[in-house]
């Protein structure tokens, strides 16, 4: 369940829509016992996410950088950019509603989860208007002083398939369906 | 302000600091700008039984203390027409409601390689308001000239 009022901070028509409820269907989140390595496969996100300003605004807001070429579109139209320039972990923002919540890379959304530090790189900055999509794949699974930490690539393209970055997600994560169950529930879930 | 060209950069060159405090109001608020509503930085009430971070408080977003970061380098690089190329980061203590982010950067690296091609990386740090190290990072700034 949801205890906090999310709602009163809400600015953009994203933030309006996306399932804020990370314990809702966590039972359903795939666990880092399941992820299969097989397969090269790549798979798809959720859904798409076209760049408004609003967006890319409400992620500079949400980390205290009031840049005007991050926060002022008529700042950054007079400027040699032409147009907003996003805060680079910007890209957090489009990975999580592209990943959405049913689908694989739902694990990003584990309550329980830690951040260990993350990769990125980028190859062309994201613009307002493009629709991005992204495509992933499990990267590295491993064991290191206890501790359960998954890797998945994910890449982002624009509608013209151009890729745009790429992020090496790292998780610490509950190993099993139990451990998240015993999260949900309130209960330490990870041995160290 | 004076254009910065690869040439007028060197390595031990420091850039400005950014420094936020923080609290679970800017936690909550993080939340909804890159929607991670993890409930180990949502909720003071899960997080003092579930505690995954062994502390019975909420902590701040990794990747918002990551964006403080990259916060150095984007004041200096934007304005500058400088392309962030690859971030890289690690996390070394869970940041606490209350605490002082104070973020710091210093240019370790110039690599001359050819104009358009040339970069240098900037080291990057963060530190609470007692100095404790919170995170590291490394973030690669390519010149146009």
């Amino acid at each position: 369940m949801n205890r906090i009022n999310f709602e009163r901070f809400f600015k953009t028509e994203k933030q309006k829509q996306f399932s804020t409820d990370f314990f809702k269907n966590a039972g359903e989140y795939e666990t880092w016992d399941e992820i299969n390595f097989s397969t090269d496969k790549e798979f798809d996100g959720e859904q798409t996410f076209t760049i408004k300003a609003e967006d890319m605004k409400a992620y500079a807001e949400g980390v205290l950088d009031d840049h005007a070429l991050m926060n002022d579109e008529k700042y950054a139209q007079k400027s040699p950019y032409g147009s907003l320039v996003p805060h680079p972990i910007f890209i957090t923002q489009i990975a999580f509603w592209c990943i959405g919540t049913k689908g694989q890379g739902n694990w990003i959304r584990t309550p329980g989860a830690r951040n260990p530090g993350q990769d990125f790189e980028f190859y062309e900055p994201f613009r307002v208007g493009e629709t991005i999509h992204i495509k992933m794949r499990p990267y590295d699974r491993y064991i290191k002083r206890g501790k359960y930490y998954l890797k998945y690539k994910i890449d982002f393209y624009s509608q013209k398939e151009v890729k745009k970055a790429t992020w090496i997600l790292t998780l610490i994560l509950p190993r099993t369906k139990a451990d998240i169950k015993k999260f949900v529930e309130g209960v330490r879930g990870l041995d160290a | 302000m004076t254009k910065i060209t690869f040439d007028s950069v060197q390595t031990g060159q420091e850039l400005a600091p950014f420094t936020k405090k923080v609290n679970q109001e800017i936690f909550w608020k993080y939340a909804v700008a890159s929607f991670d509503y993890n409930p180990v930085h949502n909720d003071p009430e899960w997080v003092k039984t579930a505690q995954p971070f062994k502390v019975p408080y909420t902590v701040a977003h990794g990747m918002m203390t990551m964006s403080f970061m990259t916060s150095v380098v984007t004041n200096w690089a934007y304005p500058n027409m400088l392309r962030i190329r690859k971030i890289t980061s690690k996390f070394t203590l869970p940041v606490a409601p209350g605490w002082t982010v104070k973020c710091t950067g210093v240019i370790s690296e110039k690599h001359v390689i050819s104009k358009g091609k040339n970069y240098v990386v900037v080291d990057l740090k963060a530190e609470n308001q007692e100095g404790a190290l919170l995170g590291v990072g490394e973030i690669e700034v390519v010149f146009p000239d």
